[in-house]
């Protein structure tokens, strides 16, 4: 029988436990289950598309506004009172929150060529939380867009009868095109910044998790295999040393993907309920599909490759870390500040990319987040799409220096006294 | 060294930053001996038994087992050697009997060598059907049987038991010393360490006594008793310690 499956079967035996299935399965659950209630709450927040409206000019224009508005997706409810503070204390307006004025004089004043406020009232909840202010908000200002529009259109039709009003709105509608490395398309700059970011987000997120949780288990594994004394009678066992580590690394690299793909689909089911996009971030962009693949934004085959020899480097590298760490820890208890060395440059490469701009930080600031290993994982997606292969490769040969070296150091730490000996000590362990 | 030595210790030092754990001991264990090693707390019983398993590396002297040099030969000797720490645990997840074949096919690597292995040990532990359940279900003195067991099932020709009886009850530890007792008959050779006085004379062939790290007497127990004219053992140990 091969030893080393014997060792990895009997290192996933260790760590997945039920606690462990039950836990993921719990925040799989409550990730969908909160994912659903928020969309079903906003799709019908958002069906309840009512605004009262105090017609107070009672023109042929104001008529036309409010068909204008209706036209555009909101339902009007007419109101028969003439003063807003009325219409908010009537008990048949208990329920609304959106309230629009058309002032009297509209007409008369828009056609002498002065302005004239419409005005918009927005009642907040004392208990006003979740996205429900923000829906109303859009719904307001979509209204007042078609307002406005709906004006200009009548005082351009009066004012220049020969023209069309869309016309004279828009004469000069913006053609946005997006140069990306030389191949240029025509598509909207929002779209090409979307689906940037839908994969800047989405995939250091599912990367972040694979390392947190790799690293923490394998910390537990050497961790407790060491406080219940396991560790030694396998050390005076006839197994080459070497196998021990690789077979926890294994197991916990196994683990923890799994488990980050469980977490994964239970953050997309959440985000697919919360925003009612597709499950796939990319639905979003869909439409500019072609302009996109014509930028060279999609990945093909190597770019997939490449991303994840990075990405399997990364975790590595994490893993590496951690079993150190694991060694060095005194017992299970202590594996919370013992990822604090492995926490701080991860989150400084998680973070960091997504708020500056890399292209134009800091030469230290660079210097800094290149030497984290990491940082070439999360943002090998967008060096791939963007046509950097160069750095991705550099990046990768830089991980498999730095993988080599810590785990030198840990089979070197495994094989010697250091396992059974060394204790380091962070500020705040006693 | 003699054809029939199992075990040689020569200047043996093991010293870390601050303190030496082991000064210079000097001892030897004949084949199919049982050998105790008594000594008050801290005064380098369990580094001297690590660094006779392989785990520990000497900062001076040699350790061999059966002529093999532990620095040297380490894998050999690991061949040859079974070693139960003190206080050690079982992985709580598996079940005694996964525990034992996994132990097994770890040391003996052989597929059928490991299954009769994990077979005897599954009879010295005397666990029985609560071998199916798992190991955190376990009470002490089942799981330090099991651990026991698995030290011996693998039949190695030194045997290192750090504290075996430590924290059992009456019928355990009786249980477990009368295993040992066997098995030294059928020729294993046991190094063992214990605070227990009566365990040490009921098992013992011969007895190391040591403190800060030096050897202070080994001899026959009965020996022992003469040198210090008494018939209780913990008597002389005390003489010799203080």
């Amino acid at each position: 029988m091969n030893i080393f499956l014997v060792l990895l079967k009997k290192e996933i035996k260790e760590l997945l436990t039920k606690q462990l299935v039950l836990t993921i399965a719990a925040t799989l659950l409550v990730f969908h289950v909160i994912g659903k209630a928020v969309g079903s709450h906003n799709k019908a927040s958002a069906a309840r598309n009512t605004i009262v409206l105090l017609d107070l000019d009672r023109t042929p224009l104001s008529a036309r506004v409010a068909k204008a508005v209706a036209a555009a997706k909101t339902s009007l409810k007419p109101a028969p009172e003439t003063d807003i503070n009325a219409a908010l204390a009537a008990p048949e307006h208990a329920a609304e929150n959106s309230f629009m004025v058309i002032p009297a004089g509209l007409e008369a004043e828009v056609t002498a060529g002065r302005p004239s406020a419409i005005g918009y009232y927005s009642r907040f909840r004392r208990q006003a939380s979740g996205l429900g202010p923000a829906i109303a908000a859009s719904r307001i200002r979509r209204t007042s867009q078609a307002a406005s529009a709906e004006i200009s259109t009548a005082l351009l039709e009066r004012g220049l009868p020969g023209l069309s009003p869309a016309f004279l709105r828009d004469p000069a509608p913006a053609a946005e095109f997006a140069v990306i490395n030389g191949h240029t398309a025509q598509v909207s700059l929002s779209q090409v910044i979307g689906f940037i970011q839908s994969q800047s987000f989405f995939f250091p997120v599912a990367v972040f998790f694979i390392v947190i949780l790799s690293a923490q288990m394998i910390m537990t594994a050497v961790a407790s295999e060491k406080e219940n004394k396991t560790l030694e009678t396998l050390l005076s066992s006839p197994l080459d040393r070497r196998m021990l580590v690789m077979s926890k690394l294994a197991a916990s690299t196994l683990i923890a993907a799994a488990l980050s793909g469980a977490y994964m689909l239970g953050m997309r089911s959440f985000m697919a309920g919360v925003t009612g996009l597709g499950a796939d971030p990319s639905v979003a962009v869909a439409a500019a599909g072609p302009a996109l693949a014509e930028l060279g934004l999609t990945l093909a085959g190597t770019g997939y490759l490449l991303i994840g020899l990075s990405v399997m480097f990364c975790i590595l590298c994490a893993l590496s870390i951690a079993f150190i760490l694991g060694i060095l820890s005194e017992d299970v208890k202590s594996i919370q500040t013992m990822m604090t060395p492995l926490m701080m440059p991860l989150m400084l490469a998680y973070l960091l990319p997504i708020f500056i701009d890399m292209s134009t930080a800091h030469a230290g600031l660079k210097f800094l987040l290149y030497a984290i290993p990491f940082t070439h994982a999360f943002m090998a997606p967008q060096n791939v799409m963007m046509g950097n292969i160069a750095q991705v490769w550099w990046g990768i040969a830089y991980q498999a220096a730095v993988f080599a070296a810590f785990v030198t150091l840990a089979a070197r730490l495994f094989s010697g006294d250091a396992l059974l000996t060394l204790r380091l000590k962070l500020p705040g362990m006693k | 060294m003699t054809a029939n030595t199992a075990l040689e210790i020569k200047g043996l030092v093991k010293r870390y930053k601050d303190f030496e754990a082991v000064a210079g001991l000097d001892f030897s264990v004949r084949e199919g001996e049982i050998f105790a090693l008594v000594g008050p707390n801290g005064v380098g019983k369990s580094t001297t038994l690590k660094m006779i398993a392989t785990i520990l590396t000497p900062t001076a002297g040699s350790v061999s087992v059966f002529g093999l040099d532990t620095a040297r030969d380490a894998h050999a000797v690991r061949e040859i050697i079974s070693y139960l720490p003190e206080e050690a645990g079982a992985y709580k997840n598996l079940t005694g009997r996964d525990y034992l074949d996994f132990m097994a096919i770890v040391f003996l690597k052989d597929k059928a060598r490991a299954a009769a292995a994990a077979e005897a040990g599954a009879l010295l532990s005397g666990l029985g059907p609560r071998l199916e359940d798992k190991i955190k279900t376990y009470s002490k003195g089942m799981a330090r049987k099991l651990l026991l067991a698995r030290a011996v099932m693998i039949k190695p020709r030194l045997a290192i038991l750090d504290e075996p009886t430590s924290g059992l009850d009456i019928v355990n530890a009786y249980e477990i010393r009368k295993t040992i007792k066997e098995l030294a008959a059928g020729g294993m050779t046991f190094l063992i360490s214990s605070h227990n006085m009566g365990e040490i004379e009921f098992l013992s062939d011969r007895i190391a006594v040591v403190n800060k790290g030096r050897l202070l007497a080994c001899d026959t127990p009965a020996a022992l008793k003469a040198r210090f004219a008494t018939d209780d053992l913990e008597e002389v140990f005390i003489k010799l310690t203080q």
